[in-house]
C-alpha cells in the first residue's frame, strides 16, 4: 500500500512542470548602469541587435547576428574601455551552435552571443580585437567544431593526438562510448 | 647468498621514488609532497623522491590515466629497472574514482601498467600514504 | 654572456634521449638561442578529463563532487562558483551563516594555497630548506580545515543552498588561536623573503610582465595585481559574503616574480584577517536553505576569485534535475599567454621559477622540449633536470649580467 503511495507521489511529481521561477524582480535604480549600456549599445547596432538583457547588476546578456559580433566588440573597447575577455563558450541549442564571449568592461560582465548553423559552424575571430582569446577559441573548435575565421593557429588544444577527425565530444549528439 | 641478502635489505631500507601524475587533480600529489614534510617525514623510512627513472625503484602514480598520459606512463614503467614496484596512491589511480566513465580517462593506473599496492582516498593522507610504502616494503623483506 | 656560453659547452648535463623525430607531445616547446629563450608554445590539454560532458548526465549534486577535483588545490572556489550559480539559476540565496562559513573555508583555502605556492617556489629556486619550514607551517591550516570540514582536501562543505556542517563554539576558539600562530609566521616568512638575497636575484628583474602586456593577454589573478593593476573579483563583481567584508586588494608595481611573491604573501596575511572577522561577526541561523530537485530553465554566469585567479562558470540549467550546459575556465588557462610572453629573453636557467610564478594548476609532468636555433639542436628535458641546470648555472656566477 505504501510502496504504491510513493510510486504516486513520484509520477505526479514527474508530470507536474518545474515551478516557473521569475527572476527576482531587481529595483530600477540598481542596474540603470546596464540598462543604460544596453541602450547604447541597441542605438548602435541597430538591426544587428537580435536581444539585449539586464539579467541582474553586473550581467548584461547581448544577442547579435553572427557577422556583428565584432563590430560591437569594437565599439566596447572604444566606449567602454573593454580589455578583458573571461572565457568564450560554445553550446549546443540542437539545431543550431552557439557562441557566447564572457566579457569584462567596466565591472559589469557583457556575455555576447552568436547562433549559428550547425552544419555550416564558421565565426569570424576575435584574437585581433582582444589578444587574450587565442586559447578560448582553440577549446572552442577544439570541443565543437566550430571554425574561427582569421585565427592563428587553430590547432587542437585539449583532446589527444589520436582522438578521431570530426568528432567533437561536447555536441549533443555524441555520446560517451560505454 | 649473503650477497642477495646485502642486496635486499639494501634496496628496501632505502627505496628510491618516483612521482608521477597522469592527469589528477594535484590532491593526491600535494599530499605525496606532504609526507615528505617535517610532519609526516617519509624519508625517515630512506625514502627519497628523485626525478629520473632509471633511478628509481618505486613509482608513486597518481590519477586516472588520461589517453596523454598513458603513453607516456608506459614508457617511465619500461625506463625503470628491475626490481621495480608501484604504487597507486589515491581512488582515481585505483579505479578511476570520480572519473571513471569520462570520454579521455582510461580509468586508474592498473588499465595502463601492472600495480604492486593500492593506497585509497581522496585525497589519500598522507598517513595512508606512508602506510601504503612501509607495507610494500615489509611486503618485500618477508618475501 | 661569456660565462654563460663557456658553461653550456663544459660540463654535461644528463638530459633525456635525443630523439630529433620524436612525436612526444611536450607541455612546452621552447625555442632558444644559446642560452636565451626566443619563443615559447604551450600545448596544455594532460589533464583534460572530460568533466564538462559528464556534468550533463549527472545531477546538480552529484556535480558537485566532480566539480570539486577539477583541481585539488582550490577545490573549493570550484565548489563555491557552481553552487552560486545553482542558486541563482533556483532563485534561491543561501542563508547568511552559511555564506559566512562558506568564505570563511573559502578563505583558509587561499592561505594553504599560497603557503603551499611559496613553499614550491623555494623549491624551485634549490631552496628546499624553505619547502620543508613553509610546508611545515601550513600543517596549521591543514588541522584547521579537518577540523572544520573533515577532510584536508576536498572539502566537500559546499552543497546547493548553503553548507553542510557547522562550526561549534569550541572549534571557533581553536580557529583563533591557529590564525594567530599562522599570522605570526606568515609575518616571519614575509620578511625573510625580503631580505634574503639567494631568493631575490632569483627572483627580482625575472619574468617581467609589463601592464599593458598583462591586460592585452588578459591575464588574472596575482600575475596581474603583481603588475600593479588592481583587480580583484572579490572586490569589484562581490559574491559570498565580501561585499560585508572590509579588506584590501594587494599590488605591487614590480611585475616581475619577487611581485608575485610580495603579492601573494601579502595575500595571505590579508586572509588571516578576513577571517578572523568573520569569526568574530559570524551571524546565527540556519546554514542551509532547501531547493527543488528539478531547477527551472535559466542561464547563470558566476565568477569568483580562486587563489590562482578569477574563476568562472557558466551554467545552463533546463528544468530537469540535471544541468543542460556546464563550462568550466580555470584560472591557469587565463595565464598560459602572459607566461609565454615572460619567458621571451630570459635565461632557460629562469624558466622554473618563472613558470612557477604563475603557480599553474596543470599537472605537473612537464617535458620541456628545447630547439636550438642557433645550433639546430633539439633536446628533451624534464623539470627535474631543468632545476639541476638552472641551480649549477646561477650557483657558477649569482648575478649574471641580462640582456
Amino acid at each position: 500500500m505504501i510502496m504504491s503511495e510513493e510510486k504516486k507521489a513520484q509520477t505526479e511529481e514527474k508530470k507536474a512542470a518545474p515551478p516557473r521561477i521569475e527572476p527576482p524582480k531587481v529595483e530600477p535604480q540598481k542596474i540603470q548602469v546596464e540598462n543604460s549600456m544596453v541602450e547604447e549599445i541597441k542605438k548602435f547596432l541597430g538591426e544587428d541587435l537580435i536581444e539585449g538583457k539586464v539579467q541582474r547588476p553586473r550581467r548584461i546578456y547581448l544577442k547579435v547576428k553572427p557577422g556583428a559580433h565584432r563590430k560591437a566588440i569594437q565599439y566596447m573597447k572604444d566606449n567602454w574601455g573593454l580589455y578583458h575577455i573571461s572565457t568564450i563558450s560554445g553550446l549546443d541549442l540542437g539545431n543550431n551552435l552557439e557562441v557566447v564571449f564572457h566579457l569584462n568592461a567596466r565591472n559589469i560582465e557583457v556575455n555576447l552571443r552568436a547562433e549559428i548553423p550547425r552544419n555550416k559552424a564558421k565565426i569570424d575571430t576575435i584574437t585581433d580585437l582582444l589578444p587574450g582569446s587565442n586559447l578560448y577559441e582553440r577549446e572552442v573548435h577544439d570541443l565543437f567544431g566550430i571554425e574561427f575565421r582569421g585565427h592563428p593557429n587553430l590547432e587542437k588544444l585539449e583532446l589527444p593526438e589520436d582522438w578521431p577527425k570530426g568528432v567533437y565530444p561536447l555536441r549533443k549528439d555524441w555520446k560517451v562510448p560505454e | 647468498m649473503v650477497g642477495q641478502k646485502l642486496i635486499k635489505w639494501a634496496r628496501t631500507r632505502s627505496p628510491w621514488l618516483l612521482h608521477f601524475n597522469s592527469g589528477s587533480c594535484n590532491g593526491c600529489d600535494i599530499e605525496i609532497v606532504a609526507a615528505l614534510t617535517p610532519r609526516y617525514d617519509l624519508e625517515r623510512f630512506g625514502a627519497i623522491v628523485k626525478g629520473s627513472p632509471r633511478q628509481a625503484d618505486v613509482l608513486l602514480a597518481t590519477g586516472p590515466v588520461t589517453r596523454q598520459t598513458a603513453a607516456r606512463l608506459k614508457r617511465i614503467y619500461e625506463q625503470m629497472a628491475e626490481p621495480k614496484f608501484v604504487v597507486a596512491v589515491g581512488t582515481c589511480a585505483t579505479s578511476g574514482g570520480v572519473f571513471s566513465g569520462l570520454y579521455n580517462v582510461l580509468g586508474g593506473i592498473d588499465q595502463a601498467i601492472p600495480v604492486d599496492a593500492y593506497v585509497l582516498g581522496c585525497a589519500a593522507k598522507p598517513e595512508a600514504i606512508i602506510d601504503g610504502v612501509a607495507k610494500l616494503l615489509a611486503k618485500l623483506r618477508s618475501s | 654572456m661569456e660565462g654563460a656560453r663557456k658553461l653550456v659547452s663544459t660540463f654535461k648535463v644528463p638530459i633525456g634521449p635525443q630523439h630529433p623525430a620524436l612525436k612526444e607531445p611536450s607541455n612546452f616547446t621552447l625555442e632558444v638561442e644559446g642560452e636565451y629563450v626566443v619563443n615559447v608554445t604551450a600545448r596544455v590539454g594532460y589533464n583534460h578529463r572530460g568533466i564538462e560532458k559528464a556534468c550533463e548526465n549527472r545531477t546538480y549534486l552529484q556535480d558537485i563532487y566532480l566539480i570539486e577535483r577539477i583541481c585539488g588545490i582550490c577545490s573549493h572556489a570550484h565548489t563555491t562558483t557552481f553552487c552560486q550559480a545553482v542558486e541563482e539559476c533556483g532563485g534561491i540565496q543561501a542563508p547568511p551563516r552559511g555564506i559566512y562559513l562558506r568564505t570563511l573555508v573559502a578563505e583558509l583555502n587561499r592561505i594553504h594555497s599560497h603557503l603551499l605556492w611559496l613553499g614550491v617556489a623555494g623549491h624551485e629556486v634549490g631552496w628546499d630548506t624553505l619547502l620543508m619550514y613553509v610546508w611545515r607551517d601550513r600543517e596549521v591550516v591543514m588541522e584547521a580545515l579537518e577540523m572544520l570540514t573533515g577532510n584536508r582536501v576536498n572539502y566537500a562543505i559546499n552543497t546547493i543552498g548553503g553548507v553542510r556542517r557547522d562550526i561549534t563554539p569550541e572549534q571557533m576558539r581553536k580557529l583563533t588561536k591557529w590564525l594567530k600562530i599562522l599570522e605570526e609566521r606568515t609575518k616571519h616568512y614575509r620578511n625573510l623573503c625580503l631580505g634574503e638575497k639567494t631568493l631575490l636575484s632569483r627572483a627580482i628583474g625575472i619574468g617581467i610582465l609589463k601592464p599593458n602586456v598583462a591586460r592585452s593577454l588578459c591575464a588574472v589573478g596575482p600575475t596581474l595585481r603583481a603588475s600593479g593593476i588592481k583587480w580583484d573579483v572579490r572586490r569589484d563583481d562581490p559574491y559570498a559574503a565580501y561585499d560585508e567584508i572590509p579588506f584590501e586588494v594587494v599590488t605591487s608595481d614590480m611585475c616581475d616574480v619577487a611581485g608575485r611573491v610580495i603579492v601573494r604573501v601579502d595575500e595571505t596575511l590579508q586572509s588571516i584577517n578576513i577571517c578572523k572577522w568573520i569569526l568574530e561577526h559570524l551571524p546565527s541561523g540556519d546554514i542551509r536553505t532547501k531547493l527543488t530537485r528539478k531547477i527551472p530553465p535559466n542561464e547563470v554566469v558566476s565568477r569568483a576569485e580562486a587563489p590562482r585567479g578569477e574563476l568562472i562558470h557558466f551554467v545552463r540549467s533546463n528544468g530537469t534535475d540535471k544541468p543542460d550546459r556546464v563550462k568550466v575556465r580555470a584560472p591557469t588557462l587565463g595565464n598560459i599567454l602572459a607566461v609565454c610572453e615572460m619567458l621571451k629573453g630570459g635565461y632557460i636557467a629562469d624558466i622554473p621559477i618563472v613558470l612557477a610564478a604563475i603557480d599553474p594548476c596543470f599537472s605537473c609532468t612537464d617535458r620541456m622540449l628545447f630547439v636550438d636555433r642557433t645550433t639546430d639542436k633539439n633536446w628533451v628535458w624534464s623539470s627535474e633536470d631543468l632545476k639541476r641546470y638552472s641551480v649549477r648555472f646561477y650557483a657558477n656566477e649569482p648575478f649574471p649580467r641580462r640582456r
